[in-house]
């Protein structure tokens, strides 16, 4: 059985992770030992991935471009286990967090992760944190070449960069080989697009300055199509404008989405340009033979020819109506016509969102390794994704998953909840989301009624920062603290799919917690109730406009 | 970490350092797990007083701060923040079941 079809540490990778855990073990030693104050081990846990929680530490590993091994994934489950409380949290930066980790277990645990070419560095801190793909890299029918190359090539070059050590403040870069965006490349600091322009050839948009959070923007395009092989230069570029020109004196200001939102985009295209045009020919264009190099680990598996019509799926799909639903939620197009991409998702009803023990992670790399090339991805909407699953194979892998629960057929439906910890984990936040969203989860848990809805995308965030994505969200549900009352703030018309990129607008006043479900509800039957025939929720909301909702929800609260 | 709120009963808490777990000085200046073993502070002044010994005795934990208390008739504390009754109570759900429980 094949270990990856992605990228193998080198030794100087390896090398690398492995000075980082007997630093880190070193660090914690001395931390331990009152040698360091928290004031100076604070930035040294922090910049490998651990956070101090509300309750307890946190670990947040990262994993980059969303892809694991089996092995990788076993692992996890493995440091879960020893650990933590058997269970993990995926998130909406393609990470795992283990929300109970202590300290003085810290170092082995991340001494565990480098056995399996992992780690958590750079999952905090003001530097170019973990670059995100399109979950379906690799496999999906409308790709046009695989995003991971290029977000590998971004991690070697951004991973203890000294120039970008100490950028104004974090800085997220996604990348999409599809021209239907799943990756919510116009939501990031950075988000590049490959796309093939009229000549044929190959290169990237680069959009620039988009962002959740306090202050939601949606990113600029400042260069419609960047040659390939110009892509690390230009990267550069951009973050040395943004290092240079980056607010420092402001917090909440310090975002390179405000930076363009200041200096406009032509003014920051200006910049980027003219910083390029000084170190284009430099060391930083990456030659055919390193591309390729890179390419060549992604290469594809060799996925043997499967029939793409199959009796027993097709009788199947009379028999159990479920296993039809499940089909067409949760499998996609493969690029292969006799295979499918299947999505199991971690929302079963009224399930917190994107949770996973150890149990189900083992399971999913049981079902990884008979049926999908040892492969898994991680997706930005907390699920997991076998990339290569035959469609002969499909009964028995969704059997496989239901046995472990994450068979349930709700793939962009309004149980396919995006929630993140909130308060109940996390110290920024305001209000609970999980609660929320599992209520709500319970609360439409019919498959046939949130079929017949069909797609709607729910995202919860405790706190503006925005870890939920709620700005972009078809309803996006913020939870606010109001003299020490959780309320939630409802928005509508957000969207990320596709390229359909727009923030939600605020309905009203906030909601207490005890009526969000009966919102929710009031906002789905004023949808059941207009809607035109193939318009999905946030169609009707836009042909509509917001009043018809707003007036059922608060005469529903 | 958790904000100060300022209020008229405080206790002073703090997360261990090894593990982060939660913790409230009590009245021989030990960390302790338990929220009614605390030192309650009764006044502003007495709160600060609390937190200048907190934090001299902040060796074992990480950043103490003054979280403001109710107190019903039997004596019985209760954080006043939502926050904070998590901090002490944990998880208002049921995380995902022990491996064994639920699919094993």
């Amino acid at each position: 059985m094949p270990d990856t079809h992605f990228y193998h540490y080198d030794d100087f990778d390896r090398t690398l992770v492995a000075e980082r855990v007997e630093q880190f073990r070193d660090q914690v030693r001395r931390r331990l030992a009152g040698e360091l104050t928290e004031e100076q081990f604070k930035p040294l846990r922090l910049t490998n991935g651990l956070y101090l929680q509300l309750h307890a530490y946190m670990l947040r590993i990262a994993i980059p471009y969303g892809t694991l091994s089996t092995r990788q994934l076993r692992q996890l489950a493995a440091i879960a286990r020893k650990y933590d409380r058997g269970y993990g949290h995926f998130t909406t930066r393609q990470n795992l967090q283990l929300n109970w980790i202590k300290l003085e277990d810290a170092p082995d645990a991340v001494a565990m992760l480098a056995e399996v070419d992992m780690h958590s560095i750079q999952t905090s801190g003001n530097v170019v944190r973990n670059t995100t793909a399109d979950h379906f890299a690799g496999a999906a029918a409308d790709e046009i070449e695989d995003p991971r190359v290029w977000c590998e090539i971004v991690r070697q070059w951004s991973t203890l960069h000294p120039e970008f050590s100490f950028l104004p403040r974090k800085f997220k870069i996604a990348i999409t080989g599809s021209p239907n965006d799943r990756a919510a490349v116009r939501i990031h600091d950075v988000g590049l697009r490959l796309w093939r322009n009229p000549q044929g050839e190959t290169g990237f948009e680069v959009i620039v300055g988009g962002g959740l959070g306090r202050t939601p923007m949606i990113g600029k395009t400042v260069r419609a199509f960047l040659p390939k092989d110009e892509m690390l230069a230009y990267l550069e570029a951009v973050l040395r404008v943004y290092n240079r020109y980056g607010r420092r004196d402001n917090l909440f200001k310090a975002r390179i989405k405000i930076l363009v939102h200041e200096i406009g985009v032509d003014k920051m295209r200006e910049e980027v340009e003219a910083e390029y045009a000084t170190m284009k020919d430099g060391g930083l264009r990456l030659d055919p033979q390193t591309i390729e190099a890179i390419a060549r680990q992604f290469a594809p598996p060799p996925l043997p020819h499967r029939p793409a019509v199959v009796g027993a799926v097709e009788g199947l799909k009379l028999e159990e109506p479920d296993f039809a639903l499940w089909l067409k939620s949760n499998t996609a197009p493969h690029r292969l016509a006799g295979y499918r991409i299947v999505t199991a998702s971690l929302k079963p009803a009224g399930a917190p969102p994107g949770d996973a023990s150890s149990v189900q992670m083992e399971g999913v790399a049981d079902i990884a390794d008979a049926y999908s090339q040892s492969e898994v991805r991680v997706s930005h909407e907390q699920n997991l994704v076998l990339p290569h699953v035959a469609i002969e194979d499909l009964p028995a892998v969704y059997r496989a998953l239901a046995r472990l629960g994450f068979a349930e057929a709700n793939v962009g439906k309004i149980t396919d909840i995006i929630a993140c910890p909130g308060l109940d984990y996390c110290a920024l936040a305001n209000a609970r989301s999980i609660p929320v969203a599992q209520r709500i989860s319970n609360h439409f848990s019919s498959l046939a009624r949130q079929h017949d809805i069909g797609d709607l995308k729910i995202k919860i965030s405790g706190c503006i920062n925005a870890c939920g994505h709620h700005h972009v969200g078809h309803i996006g549900i913020l939870g606010v603290d109001k003299n020490g009352v959780e309320l939630y703030q409802i928005s509508l018309g957000g969207d990320v799919d596709f390229g359909r990129t727009a923030l939600g607008d605020i309905i009203g006043p906030a909601v207490e917690a005890d009526r969000i479900v009966e919102a929710v509800d009031a906002l789905v039957r004023t949808y059941l109730d207009r809607r035109d025939a193939g318009e999905r929720f946030v169609d009707t909301y836009r042909r509509l406009g917001v009043e018809p909702f707003k007036e059922s929800v608060y005469a529903a609260v | 970490m958790a904000k100060n709120l300022s209020g008229d009963l405080t206790v002073a808490s703090a997360n261990r350092l090894s593990d982060g777990v939660v913790v409230f000085l009590d009245d021989k200046g030990q960390w302790t797990r338990h929220l009614e073993r605390a030192a309650l502070a009764r006044d502003t002044r007495a709160g600060e007083i609390l937190l200048e010994r907190a934090k001299a005795e902040a060796f074992s934990v990480v950043d103490p701060f003054l979280v403001a208390v109710s107190e019903d008739g039997r004596g019985a504390l209760e954080p006043v923040s939502l926050r904070e009754k998590i901090r002490v109570s944990g998880l208002t759900f049921a995380a995902i079941a022990a491996d064994a429980v639920r699919y094993a």
